[in-house]
């Protein structure tokens, strides 16, 4: 019997710009190796961190093991990690970003180096483990376990931010101070692991960069609103990397202009991801399922194109007062503006800032119908979907539905399944747009 | 002008032929594991009963799992779209409809109500993960360790006198705990209906999520098990509804959206031409046999 060809399993992207990510991706890692052997120091860290500036500041590389582990589902390489994860103990029901990158250091210990074939050349050996608590549990706890299978120091950085309906104008001056002591626990720390100082003034010149960045990064998405979308979710999902992973960087600012440029011009021509764009998706929530990105060009193949996606978002700009003068307590102010956002929507009508999140993005990008994914092995981002979607449906008669797998498990995804619910869905969106035409 | 809608379900096939408002032949068949390229056959026997011959017929919509495969439809429909359409018909107050098929369950919510123009259209749908529990396929293999006939299970229940917990919604852990309660001595009876009463639970729970408004239908094969029924009732607090055959509304719909089609193209004489032959539906390649 000859062996089954692999099936493509990532997306078909619709820029050409989001192209060059893939190579930066594996520059990130090669990055790493080539710092280790500089005698340079390198750090596992988590994605939104809020201290990524910081990082580039002080020359640290970063090793983002949660981008690593994405990597390895979109390759199809998860398994052999999450089972090792599993082997030592850890439940099939943590994080699956953990359990692959618990696994990974389980056999690099137990194989005495990076086991064979890993993806891009595996994650070089980190000399700081930088946690952090913004957005779920195991972004603490992850690096408290690898002390199993490394003796590297841990800081673990705590990101707060307020509830809904806090007085702002009370609470903001406590906030502000606990994120800046936050900040400035993780300077000393790393200091104190590199023995050098951090330059204040280095750290405003990737501040300024990294602002630059994400602003730019933020009007290509305004650009999205147009009709047909010029730049799908599935191009998203590999842009974001330099916004996330090389922030505070040239390269970063660089590839954004790039790729505004690139989807400005597929505006002014009405170049659209399909030939015939009929219905408007959102992607509205849970983390992509990183194992089978190739189902956003499945909905493609029915006339529907995710034009927006509410996980791993751009930042909206924020003001921070002029006042401030240190940037510690910039990134304090900054970090504390990001997640207040919307909050006073949220005051005045659902009481939640992901539904006024939502509601905006469908108005604003004619959105026709919304999907989320519940993911089994995260928690922070599948908790509260079905409340949103009901509160969603209070305010809009917009179609929604929740689609069921992992992140990276894809032992929980059902491809028939999925497809079924697929092809229902986008009658019923059909269906709606019918009705609401008339 | 003859139409047919045909149903291919995970463990059932069913055709349902009309003519204007009538029902000419319904059909069901098994999808067993020898049947599954043999859909056809099922189709022919639907055409016997009729009496009519494959030429006769104008317009074929094919739904279910096996929809895609299906060399002589004319149009594929999803099923949740043509239970929307088969419940409608004959309950037009229907608002929610569970489907309890072979492999999955399925909750739909239709629109209705007084202000509304455009009743029994799907406004929201939810179905089961890749999880057999609460679908027929976990009253299968339970009835088979309890050996019990599958149709028998549901009389069986209503005459428990208590109800034995199931607290695994895994159908293989629960088919375990099944066993393990027979050998406690644990009566048929009420294992059954603690049974329906775990299935219930968790169907209530899915289609909770869309929310829940009467007329509640339920269909498919699961509609036919009455224990399942009483507790879904139990746990809805709702009377249930339930068409006289419930594994055909699928294909029902399916016959009458076909039929709404093919009027359409009649009247824009965009009528299918093309020679058509009753070829064997392919479900599946093998690529060692070739077949």
């Amino acid at each position: 019997m000859t062996e089954k060809p692999m099936e493509k399993t990532t997306s078909v992207k619709a820029t050409e710009t989001v192209k060059k990510v893939r190579p930066i991706v594996r520059g990130l890692y090669q990055r790493a190796h080539e710092a280790k052997e500089k005698g340079q120091f390198t750090a596992y860290t988590m994605t939104a961190c809020q201290y990524e500036d910081i990082l580039a500041a002080m020359d640290i590389v970063a090793i983002w093991t949660e981008n690593y582990a994405g990597l390895a589902a979109a390759k199809r390489d998860a398994e052999r990690f999450v089972l090792k994860a599993e082997a030592d103990g850890y439940s099939n029901v943590i994080c699956g970003y953990v359990r692959v990158g618990m696994g990974f250091d389980a056999l690099r210990k137990e194989l005495g180096g990076i086991p064979e074939n890993a993806p891009d050349g595996g994650m070089a050996m980190p000399d700081m483990l930088l946690g952090c608590g913004c957005a779920c549990d195991p972004r603490f706890k992850w690096y408290q376990a690898l002390g199993h299978y490394m003796n590297v120091p841990t800081y673990s950085f705590d990101v707060i931010w307020p509830p809904v309906d806090a007085d702002l104008d009370e609470v903001r001056d406590y906030y502000i101070r606990y994120q800046k002591e936050q900040f400035r626990g993780l300077v000393d720390f790393l200091e104190q692991q590199t023995k050098k100082k951090l330059n204040h003034d280095r750290l405003w010149e990737t501040i300024k960069l990294s602002d630059a960045t994400w602003q730019k990064w933020w009007e290509v998405d305004q650009l999205r609103k147009a009709i047909p979308s010029p730049m799908p979710t599935e191009d998203h999902y590999n842009a974001m990397v330099p916004g996330f992973f090389c922030c505070g960087t040239q390269l970063a600012l660089d590839f954004y202009q790039e790729l505004y440029d690139e989807v400005k011009q597929r505006v002014d021509n009405k170049v659209g991801v399909i030939p015939e764009e009929k219905y408007r998706l959102l992607f509205g929530g849970g983390l992509p399922p990183w194992h089978t990105m190739w189902i956003f060009n499945y909905f493609e193949t029915l006339g529907g194109v995710f034009v927006m996606e509410n996980a791993y978002r751009v930042y909206d700009p924020v003001e921070v007062p002029s006042h401030v003068k240190d940037p510690l307590e910039y990134l304090a102010w900054r970090t504390f503006l990001r997640w207040i956002q919307r909050y006073d929507k949220a005051k005045k009508r659902s009481g939640l800032p992901t539904v006024e999140r939502l509601l905006e993005y469908i108005a604003d990008y004619s959105i026709d119908g919304v999907v989320t994914h519940a993911s089994r092995s995260c928690r922070a981002t599948t908790i509260g979907q079905i409340d949103w979607l009901r509160r969603l449906n209070e305010y809009t008669k917009v179609p929604t539905m929740q689609l069921i797998s992992d992140i990276i498990d894809v032992r929980d995804y059902s491809e028939a399944q999925w497809k079924a619910q697929i092809n229902a869905f986008v009658e019923a969106v059909d269906a709606h747009k019918k009705r609401a035409a008339r | 002008m003859y139409v047919a809608g045909l149903d291919i379900g995970s463990t059932m096939t069913k055709v349902v032929i009309m003519e204007k408002e009538s029902i000419l032949a319904s059909i069901v068949g098994p999808t067993g594991a020898e049947h599954r390229r043999l859909a056809n056959r099922v189709m022919a026997d639907a055409l016997s009963r009729a009496k009519l011959s494959f030429d006769d017929i104008a317009y074929v919509v094919a739904t279910g799992y096996g929809r895609v495969s299906v060399p002589f439809a004319d149009w594929q429909i999803t099923e949740i779209s043509c239970h929307a359409k088969g419940i409608s018909s004959i309950f037009p107050t229907a608002r929610t409809v569970i489907d309890i098929g072979g492999q999955d369950c399925k909750g739909i919510k239709l629109s209705g109500g007084k202000a509304c123009l455009d009743v029994g259209k799907v406004v929201d749908f939810v179905m089961n993960d890749k999880c057999a529990a609460g679908t027929g396929r976990f009253l299968e293999v339970i009835a088979e360790a309890l050996q019990v006939p599958l149709e028998k299970m549901g009389e069986l229940s209503l005459k428990a006198k208590g109800k034995v917990r199931i607290s695994n919604t895994c159908t293989v852990f629960a088919e375990q705990e099944v066993v393990s309660h027979l050998a406690e001595g644990a009566n048929t009876a009420d294992i059954v209906a603690g049974l329906h009463d775990a299935i219930a639970s968790r169907i209530h729970n899915m289609v909770e999520r869309i929310g829940i408004e009467r007329d509640v239908v339920v269909t498919g094969g699961g509609a036919k098990n009455i224990g399942l029924i009483r507790a879904l009732e139990g746990k809805i607090g709702e009377n249930i509804l339930v068409p006289p055959e419930p594994l055909l509304t699928g294909a029902l719909g399916a016959a009458l959206l076909c039929r709404k089609r093919a009027e359409k193209a009649k009247k824009e004489g965009s009528l299918p031409r093309r020679e058509r032959r009753l070829e064997e539906v392919h479900f599946f390649t093998y690529p060692e046999s070739g077949v």
